[in-house]
């Protein structure tokens, strides 16, 4: 892989962390933390397939980042169903609500 | 190999048992009752026939590969004595509480909480693995904790579970501790790994293991200062205060001292902290025994003091006589502690002040007291007399002087606050119109076969002495026979001087009257006694510390996502800060 394809791969991953991570911070629709959680898993399983690619091993790369993208599945499945119990519970998407465990 | 198959019977029997009395439900106490004992007294069997066949090496191993090693069994002179004490003492304990504990709810709750601590206790003095022996050890502290919260209406068995969980558990951080360095530095959990390989290891960090087992030890054993969860533990039913706070889990901690002795003999400091927790604890808690009330108490600081001489007789170097103590402590303990489960059975209080002359109206009990009582004090030819008096010789010999005075200092004072317990108990004048019945026959047949053992056990020395010769490889143990070792003990001047301070305990309370200036005078000393030498008010500063401060960062836990999100990235900032550095240096 030529060190530049290799340094375009370093970039997408970082942003796409980054834009996730910016929106698990500052988002308060639990919907749209799900969806940020989603980039940022998005951006880890680039990085598992450019590291399998830049270390020789392109195969262990990509069958890791299809086991995640397995697991990633299920967890934004039950991630928008607790949103769905959460909207009939409380009334509101927004996180902040969900701290009234503490007290 | 057939010991590996005995070692699987005396730790997965009472295991097995646990589940099945369980299963059986509370609507057929008669039959929980059976299978417990039936389930207690073949493990026994099975330790039985374990201790004619010991080895030196692996007899059983569970490969889990990976981080966590092999858990190997090896069933050398140490594992298999304490793994007979802990099952043969345990049988009888569960034969005991068939007529002790008749009639109770949850009795399935109890049986098999016993027999899953049996087992697990058994493990733990087996394992040969280090890993495997602390979730062993964690094992007998959860059983311990929920035996002593039994009755769990009552806030007092609470209080005193959740204390002696809390301090033992600090306790197990050090075993852990210790086993994970130990660990990196010689790329195994095994036991004999580390004591072979100490060479190997650095100093500082080898004292660090040294310090962290003496602090589990002292933890687990109710050792100086971490005495106060013992008396606490006195919530539990009877039975298990004999069990496991007297005959068993609390000498955990003596055993672990003496299986790595020879590890940490050389580290500068060790034995001088050892003798040290030892003699501390031995004094303080006679002196305490000597002001308690309560009976149950009395006899557990008694147990405290107790386990201060096996303590400060590995100290010295005398892992025999601190083994053999052992042995003789378990059987007169546990029949002391049983003999007083039957007589608060009978009368139901625990207050020594309303009991009194009650040895006429029980003389099975008394008499089975009795004998527990004179091996206590250290009467001759009763069992405890020989090993403590081993105890004694070893410190004259390997110890410094003024820990061997303070310990004969404590002889004096065990002979004073068993007599003084025996005489409030047993004898005088009733202070209260008690409804008193002697024992029952499940429990006479506890309170038999343990008097029978505080009467003979002492004969086993020779034969322990060789097991333990044979297959502790990395243990320097001077051994005689039986006889050797009685001439030994009868011609060595300690014994005469030991025998001297126990007559003038004794004599100073048959004379009490004329006493009376002396416990006036140590009147402050007897008042500091009664209020636990400021420990428990240490405790509860302790306890108050850590709860306002967990108040006070409360505020910290904000419950929002995004605050949760952001400490988590932080954190991960700050372990790769560490790791680049720790890369760069």
């Amino acid at each position: 892989m030529s060190a530049s394809a290799l340094h375009i791969l370093v970039l997408g991953t970082l942003a796409l962390i980054g834009v996730g991570l910016y929106g698990l911070l500052a988002v308060r629709n639990l919907i749209k933390v799900i969806v940020a959680l989603q980039i940022m898993v998005k951006g880890a399983l680039l990085a598992l397939v450019m590291a399998g690619a830049a270390a020789g091993q392109p195969n262990l790369g990509q069958s890791l980042a299809a086991t995640v993208i397995v697991a990633d599945t299920v967890v934004a499945v039950v991630g928008l169903a607790l949103a769905v119990q959460v909207r009939r519970h409380v009334g509101t998407l927004d996180v902040r609500a969900l701290s009234s465990l503490k007290k | 190999m057939a010991n590996g198959f005995l070692i699987a019977l005396v730790i997965g029997l009472p295991w097995l048992g646990a589940l099945i009395v369980w299963r059986t439900g509370d609507t057929r106490p008669e039959r929980q009752h059976r299978l417990a004992a039936g389930f207690s007294l073949a493990a026994a069997l099975a330790a039985l026939l374990l201790l004619t066949a010991p080895g030196d090496s692996p007899a059983l191993t569970l490969a889990l590969g990976g981080l966590f090693g092999d858990f190997t069994f090896i069933p050398d002179g140490l594992g298999v004595l304490l793994a007979a004490i802990a099952t043969v003492v345990g049988s009888l304990a569960v034969i005991f509480s068939m007529d002790y504990m008749r009639g109770e709810a949850a009795l399935g709750r109890y049986y098999a909480l016993v027999l899953f601590f049996i087992g697990a206790m058994a493990g733990l003095v087996l394992s040969g693995s280090l890993l495997a022996m602390f979730f062993f050890w964690e094992i007998t502290a959860l059983c311990s904790y929920a035996l002593i919260s039994f009755n769990n209406d009552d806030p007092k068995a609470v209080a005193g579970g959740i204390k002696a969980l809390l301090i033992t558990s600090l306790g197990g951080v050090g075993l852990l501790i210790g086993a994970l360095v130990a660990y990196a530095y010689t790329g195994s959990y095994q036991i004999a790994d580390l004591l072979a390989g100490t060479e190997a290891i650095p100093p500082d960090v080898l004292s660090l293991i040294a310090f962290g087992f003496l602090l589990a030890a002292a933890a687990k054993s109710a050792q100086f200062p971490f005495h106060s969860w013992l008396p606490g533990a006195m919530e539990a039913p009877t039975p298990i205060s004999a069990l496991i706070h007297a005959a068993t889990m609390v000498n955990a901690g003596v055993y672990l001292l003496a299986r790595f002795y020879p590890a940490f003999a050389e580290v500068p400091g060790w034995t001088t902290a050892v003798v040290a927790v030892g003699l501390i604890s031995a004094l303080m808690a006679a002196a305490m025994a000597l002001v308690a009330q309560d009976l149950k108490r009395a006899l557990a600081y008694s147990t405290i003091s107790q386990l201060g001489y096996m303590v400060y007789a590995v100290g010295v170097g005398g892992v025999f006589a601190s083994q053999f103590h052992l042995l003789s402590h378990a059987v007169f303990k546990a029949l002391l502690f049983l003999g007083a489960g039957a007589v608060i059975h009978a009368v139901g209080t625990r207050d020594m002040r309303q009991m009194g002359g009650l040895g006429r109206r029980m003389p099975f009990v008394r008499n089975a007291f009795v004998i527990g009582a004179l091996a206590l004090a250290g009467i001759p030819v009763l069992n405890g007399f020989w090993s403590k008096e081993l105890v004694l010789e070893a410190g004259l010999a390997g110890g410094p002087g003024w820990a061997f005075a303070g310990m004969l200092v404590g002889a004096g004072l065990t002979a004073l606050y068993t007599f003084r317990m025996v005489w409030l108990v047993f004898y005088g004048e009733p202070r209260a119109a008690l409804h008193a019945h002697d024992a029952t026959p499940a429990m006479r047949f506890s309170l038999g076969a343990l008097a029978i053992g505080a009467l003979l056990t002492w004969l086993l020395a020779g034969p322990l002495g060789h097991l333990f010769e044979a297959t502790l490889p990395h243990h320097e143990l001077h051994v005689l026979s039986t006889g050797e070792l009685v001439a030994e003990i009868i011609g060595a001047p300690g014994t005469w001087l030991a025998l001297a301070v126990v007559a003038a305990g004794l004599a100073l309370w048959w004379w009490r009257e004329r006493f009376r200036w002396l416990a006036a005078m140590l009147e402050p000393l007897g008042r500091a006694a009664e209020q636990d030498f400021g420990f428990e008010w240490l405790n509860a500063r302790i306890a108050g510390a850590t709860i306002g401060s967990a108040e006070a960062l409360r505020t910290t836990q904000t419950g929002l996502l995004s605050w949760n999100v952001a400490g988590i990235v932080g954190g991960l900032i700050v372990v790769l800060a560490v790791l680049l550095l720790a890369w760069g240096a």
